[in-house]
């Protein structure tokens, strides 16, 4: 297995770095100290690699066992067009991901957590730079009026609010952000580069191995933290407190499920031969990985609560616990849940009902409201996209828009100042239609 | 009942497995080092996770055995795989997970360009000696010494 690695055209590199340096200013200061945190660890470099000695076969879909394709021109427009719309998606989520951990990367309280999530920040450029050598490297003129060179600006020109995804476009609060997105969003990141590995587009399935090695870091860089703060609550400090933890996991959990897209969908990325499943079978995938570290956590938190059990009686007192018993002053209420695959959602198919984080229905905008106000966190319910979400909600319930309007609804036009340097541009980026509930959403992935 | 041949899965080490290493590790050892475990995957996790392998059953982890690729380790210039951590559920011990997941950590070296695999067995573990000799590997004239200070 070899990987050939390859930088951008100088005007784009150039770019890039200009991004870096205005989005991720800390990254000097990682390469700098990188030997100090990283030892014997090779060195970061801004470049797209591409693994190569892959299967050269389709792997699904109606063109199975044939040669996987080369160049996006050989390709039908339909496949391309989706493709391209994968790309330009995924791209937008990587530079994304970005802009939100910086607001908030100087909070964390662990040197170690910090350099964790500098490090995953100068990867998730590294993949954005790979999207866009995707972009410029090939020709998509027959599916796109837009050049690729425009295609690069418009996504180097995205801020906060206006990248293609929605969990792109919500503010972090505090370091708990960080470290939850890292574990939830990073997480459908993992899910999608695995499935991207059998592209029917050979460049784009020789870029996942690489992406994918570097993803498994990101996520550790969000479950390791959490497990060190479920054991610090158990022990009574304040830092941060398992209600907190929930929830920021409600505010996340239902962002990653949205990113598989709609749960009727998936089936013309199967078909075309750009993923192996479905949307509805990753996301429960997904969603079932989620509560296996979600049981690890309550586990090494009720260790730490009750310290003197041994390990099959702390399996058992978890258990029962969970089934609402109290066991030594724990009960259900201290651990952590998952949310249910329908809490606050707006996309896909469960978008806009009113079901709380355990399954409850709600018939009421308000009393939904306030079981949202009571699980979600305090800073993040005074956010634009919370209030957005609401507005919508009551639209959908007054009967003023369908549910599926006011999936595509969200969020608005943004005017955004080009930030890249080829451009001098401000325009109006239009998310809505590259995110519309269309039951073929584009994935992507941070 | 699973078949364990045809049910185990040998896949790339990640950080959803951290549990039931520490479970496993318990098990084995009688000590709970859940923050060990927790540096010890982070670690291999960032250096490569497609060498370090687990054997899944019914998605829980009933084996691991962790390793990486360096070069220039007591002058070993050359780039040399090095398996450094093993572990069987003692459930299931006697059922060749530690093989398999031994093939696949070999193999997985072999393909980052490795062509010398080492490890190091306390020669009073004479189970895990004659586990690593049914491997392939065999004695090497690099001789351990160690000084307490």
């Amino acid at each position: 297995m070899t990987t050939a690695a390859t930088t951008l055209p100088g005007k784009f590199h150039d770019a890039v770095i200009r991004w870096q340096e205005t989005y991720l200013s800390d990254f000097d200061f990682l390469v700098d100290n990188w030997e100090k945190y990283f030892p014997n660890d090779q060195r970061f470099r801004l470049c797209a690699y591409r693994e190569q000695g892959i299967c050269g076969e389709i792997e699904c879909g109606e063109l199975e066992g044939q040669p996987k394709f080369t160049q996006a021109c050989d390709m039908d427009p339909k496949r391309a067009h989706q493709l391209l719309g994968a790309i330009r998606a995924q791209a937008s989520t990587e530079f994304g991901s970005i802009q939100q951990h910086r607001l908030t990367l100087a909070r964390a309280q662990h040197e170690q957590d910090q350099m964790w999530v500098l490090r995953m920040m100068a990867e998730e450029l590294r993949h954005g730079y790979q999207m866009l050598h995707l972009l410029l490297d090939d020709d998509w003129s027959h599916v796109s009026e837009i050049s690729s060179a425009d295609m690069v600006e418009e996504i180097l020109s995205m801020t906060t609010g206006s990248h293609v995804l929605g969990a792109f476009n919500i503010d972090f609060d505090s370091f708990v952000d960080n470290v939850v997105f890292c574990a939830l969003i990073d997480r459908v990141g993992k899910f999608q580069l695995a499935m991207q590995q059998v592209s029917a587009y050979k460049p784009m399935a020789e870029s996942m191995p690489p992406m994918l090695r570097e993803e498994a870091f990101h996520l550790a860089t969000g479950v390791v933290p959490m497990r060190r703060w479920v054991t610090q609550a158990a022990q009574g400090e304040v830092y941060v407190t398992m209600e907190g933890l929930q929830r920021a996991w409600n505010k996340w959990l239902p962002r990653g499920l949205e990113m598989f897209g709609d749960e009727r969908g998936g089936g013309t990325n199967v078909r075309l031969g750009l993923k192996p499943m479905k949307n509805k079978e990753a996301q429960e995938g997904y969603y079932k990985e989620c509560g296996k570290v979600l049981r690890d956590l309550n586990m090494r938190y009720l260790r730490a609560r009750l310290p003197k059990l041994s390990r099959n009686e702390a399996i058992r007192a978890l258990d029962r616990i969970l089934e609402g018993e109290v066991v030594q002053g724990v009960g259900r209420e201290a651990l952590l849940h998952l949310p249910d695959q329908r809490f606050y959602r707006r996309r896909g198919l469960p978008a806009f009902e009113m079901i709380g984080t355990q399954g409850e229905v709600f018939e009421d905008v308000a009393a939904y409201t306030q079981h949202l106000s009571e699980t979600l966190p305090e800073s993040y319910r005074a956010s634009a996209d919370f209030r957005g979400y609401v507005d919508l909600l009551r639209q959908v319930n007054g009967g003023e828009v369908t549910a599926h309007e006011a999936s595509s609804r969200a969020p608005a036009l943004r005017r955004v100042g080009g930030s890249c340097p080829c451009s001098k541009s401000v325009r109006w980026v239009v998310d809505s239609p590259a995110e519309s509930s269309s039951l073929e959403t584009p994935l992507a992935t941070p | 009942m699973p078949d364990l041949d045809e049910d185990i899965l040998i896949r790339p080490l990640s950080e959803v497995d951290i549990g039931d290493i520490v479970e496993i590790d318990e098990k084995q050892g009688g000590i709970y080092r859940p923050e060990v475990w927790e540096q010890r995957v982070g670690y291999y996790l960032r250096r490569d996770p497609e060498i370090s392998v687990v054997a899944s059953l019914e998605d829980r982890v009933i084996g691991f055995m962790l390793g990486e690729v360096r070069s220039g380790e007591f002058g070993l210039e050359e780039s040399t795989g090095w398996i450094e951590v093993l572990g069987v559920d003692p459930e299931f011990r006697g059922q060749s997970i530690g093989r398999r997941l031994g093939e696949q950590i070999l193999e997985r070296i072999k393909n980052r360009g490795a062509t010398t695999v080492r490890t190091l067995v306390d020669a009073g573990q004479e189970d895990l000696s004659g586990f690593f000799l049914a491997l392939g590997f065999e004695p090497a004239p690099l001789k351990p010494y160690v000084r307490t200070l």
